[in-house]
């Protein structure tokens, strides 16, 4: 069992976790994440007034052969290709011999009150297919309804190979039925040398906003917009502690083609990696989104020894626009620099200065606090 | 004094590289380096003869690294007189042997025997001298006791406490390149598999609805942290927004703009801002309006504002007979019921 309490000023919010599991038949896994804020005009807590939420509260009942397992209460369900959804309910797994798996799952969806709209149920499930040792195939559906009528209904499929140990692949496709169309594609592609020196990716991705709208929307009748990104992804390991990234992608918004790309450095300062420094160059081009952007992050342990450890983070990042004007400013600036301590016992201590500004403030400087406590109790193993 | 010159410029140039490759790790620190494990094995050295005991240890206990007594009965003439440790194998290798310890049950009694005290045939890197001879996954996985417990996820008969455990794999399931973005699509086809490490609150940091708990607010002191909303996201959210909608509306519903921004004073609402469109947005048809053709290249940002009960301001205008006139896309199509289902029956009144 184990137990986490975090406190945080600015916004006022904490959270409590708990988690636990017995070995016992059948295997058993509780977690519940609860949050809580109080006076945080960012979360709608006005003056004196708090809230308390659940984001997580579930129990886990599995079978030790893995035959199945069931999931109960409040969760976030993400399987096949339909899209992840925050509900309370439950999801049941059955896992055949043949490397076949039935899943189905229902409840309610969590949802705050919308305007005007408030889910009343999903249900829905996936069968999937492994392939030998090298991947596997899956088909999923759900239908959700809200106030009485069909909100969204889903169909998808999703495949993970493994060809070779060079070669991965994934992918999944969904189909909006209610209002039919595409609702998401995502694929992706890569192939890394043994020594895992270098890695590259192709991917693409179309997401298609109007069929992620509630279709009892009006928004959802003005039809497709072009969302295809497509690009690639290339990771050197340049030195034993020096990692390289880039990645470039063309871009499609607002019926215009853009582009987007990045470069990106860590250098590991230990061979630990508990100390490093990134750098960062970031250029985005694509409709009105147009703007430079260059970040600079470090992690220094101040001091470190196998009871306690001291850090400092000094993060910067500056965007510049390339449309600057006496009204949002020339370029909006961020930096925050963080001091941590860290004691055996679970006990974590940490607080920041931040400063920035941006287009709707000329400055905004925050002191940030957080103190956070973890313990786990193990019984007999 | 050219020569001086020249010589200075050598020396800081070498000053420097070696500098550098040890930054970039590319030169080993003296101080720090792989233990000779190979050196030991081609003496004929038996692995119990240094870590004494081992071939008898169960889940629990202590450590068997060989002490500095034990090295100078063979190293009579030791070159330095500090604990050998000190420099011969390195610190993350004890630690990364510590934590197996803690974390794994395991029992080098019951494997001695079934390896008739065969060592190697799981520490494989010892006869490389790697660096890290801590037995990977794959050596693992070749005994057939374990693989049906891969193939039902249960890891729990090796790892006492996976999630708890936060090692990031080292030879199967690794996180390399752009994970944020794939971590979706890997997600999707064997979830099951991810769910063996990772519980529900690292989903609910980003996919949780209730109540916004974002990464990069409540770990601040982790700026390596790769997530979706880093560091100055707020400056070039709307930026964002444009580029790739729905991945906004995966999470966030399309009220949730207003709400924030009501609230921070920078809706069309707000008394000093006013109406954020232009003049000329909105009028009768012929009159140059430009609020369709927006609506159609991105509805995400007019839903965020007219979303809800908002949406019947569209509707008093964009009905047949109205002036805004039918605002179907050609070859619209829809299986919800004109006559009951919303958004329908704003429009089609009796079904028609």
């Amino acid at each position: 069992m184990g137990a986490e309490l975090w406190g945080q000023l600015d916004p006022n919010v904490g959270l409590f976790i708990v988690e636990g599991s017995t070995r016992k038949y059948p295997y058993v896994d509780a977690e519940a994440l609860i949050w809580g804020g109080a006076g945080s005009p960012q979360y709608g807590l006005g003056g004196n007034e708090f809230n308390v939420e659940a984001l997580v509260a579930a129990v886990k009942l599995r079978d030790p052969r893995g035959i199945s397992d069931a999931r109960l209460g409040r969760f976030i369900l993400g399987t096949g290709a339909v899209r992840a959804q925050h509900i309370d309910g439950g999801q049941l797994t059955l896992r055949a011999p043949s490397k076949t798996h039935f899943e189905i799952f229902g409840g309610v969806p969590v949802d705050g009150n919308l305007d005007g709209r408030g889910y009343d149920w999903i249900a829905g499930g996936r069968i999937s297919q492994g392939l030998g040792k090298i991947g596997v195939l899956g088909g999923s559906y759900y239908n959700r309804y809200n106030v009485g009528q069909r909100s969204d209904e889903e169909v998808g499929i999703d495949f993970s190979l493994r060809p070779a140990n060079w070669l991965d692949m994934a992918a999944k496709f969904s189909w909006e039925i209610v209002n039919p169309g595409l609702a998401e594609v995502l694929a992706t592609v890569s192939s890394q040398t043994n020594n895992r020196k270098f890695r590259g990716e192709l991917f693409a991705s179309k997401r298609n906003p109007t069929r992620f709208l509630q279709q009892t929307s009006l928004f959802t009748v003005l039809g497709d917009l072009g969302t295809l990104k497509t690009g690639a992804n290339l990771f050197w390991r340049a030195a034993p502690r020096l990692d390289l990234t880039a990645e470039g992608a063309g871009q499609q918004a607002e019926d215009q083609w853009g582009w987007t790309g990045y470069l990106r450095g860590v250098l590991r300062t230990d061979d630990e990696g508990k100390g490093s420094v990134l750098g960062e160059l970031r250029r985005q081009q694509v409709a009105t989104s147009r703007w430079t952007g260059i970040r600079l992050a470090s992690v220094i342990q101040l001091f470190h020894d196998v009871h306690q450890s001291v850090g400092l983070m000094p993060e910067f990042e500056i965007i510049i626009p390339d449309d600057r004007n006496d009204l949002t400013g020339k370029a909006w600036p961020w930096g925050r620099l963080a001091l941590r301590y860290q004691h055996e016992s679970g006990w974590s201590f940490a607080t920041a200065a931040e400063a920035s500004a941006n287009q709707t403030q000329r400055l905004d400087v925050r002191g940030l606090a957080r103190v956070s406590y973890q313990r786990k109790w193990h019984g007999k193993q | 004094m050219r020569k001086i010159v020249t010589i200075i410029a050598l020396m800081l140039i070498a000053g420097s590289a070696g500098a550098c490759a040890k930054m970039l790790g590319l030169e080993q620190e003296k101080e720090d380096r792989a233990f000779e494990h190979r050196a030991h094995v081609l003496e004929g050295i038996n692995c119990n003869e240094c870590h004494v005991g081992i071939q008898e240890t169960g889940e629990t206990g202590p450590m068997h690294f060989p002490s500095t007594a034990l090295c100078v009965e063979c190293h009579q003439d030791p070159h330095d007189p500090d604990t050998c440790s000190n420099c011969h194998g390195r610190a993350r290798n004890r630690h990364a042997a510590e934590m197996a310890r803690k974390h794994l049950r395991f029992s080098h009694a019951t494997h001695n025997k079934e390896g008739a005290g065969d060592c190697v045939r799981c520490h494989v890197n010892v006869t490389a001298d790697a660096d890290y001879v801590r037995t990977k996954h794959p050596t693992c996985l070749s005994c057939h006791t374990h693989k049906g417990q891969w193939d039902t996820r249960d890891c729990g008969g090796c790892h006492i406490d996976l999630p708890g455990e936060m090692a990031p794999p080292e030879s199967h399931v690794v996180h390399d390149g752009n994970f944020l973005r794939e971590h979706g699509v890997q997600a999707n086809a064997q979830g099951d598999l991810c769910t063996s490490c990772h519980t529900q609150r690292q989903c609910a940091e980003c996919h949780g609805i209730t109540v916004p708990m974002i990464p990069s607010r409540l770990d601040f002191d982790a700026p390596m942290r790769n997530t979706m909303h880093r560091a100055n996201f707020i400056s070039v959210h709307a930026q964002q927004a444009v580029v790739d909608p729905a991945a906004c509306i995966t999470c966030h519903s399309e009220l949730f703009c207003v709400d924030c921004h009501t609230r921070l004073g920078i809706s069309g609402q707000d008394p000093v801002r006013g109406n954020p469109h232009p003049p000329g947005w909105s009028g009768p048809p012929g009159s140059g309006n430009t609020h369709g053709p927006a609506a159609r290249l991105d509805p995400i940002s007019c839903a965020s504002c007219h979303g809800g009960a908002g949406e019947v301001l569209c509707v008093s205008c964009h009905q047949v007979g109205g002036p805004g006139g039918n605002p179907h896309p050609p070859g619209f199509n829809s299986r919800l019921s004109m006559a009951n289902d919303l958004p329908c029956r704003l429009c089609h009144v009796g079904g028609i």
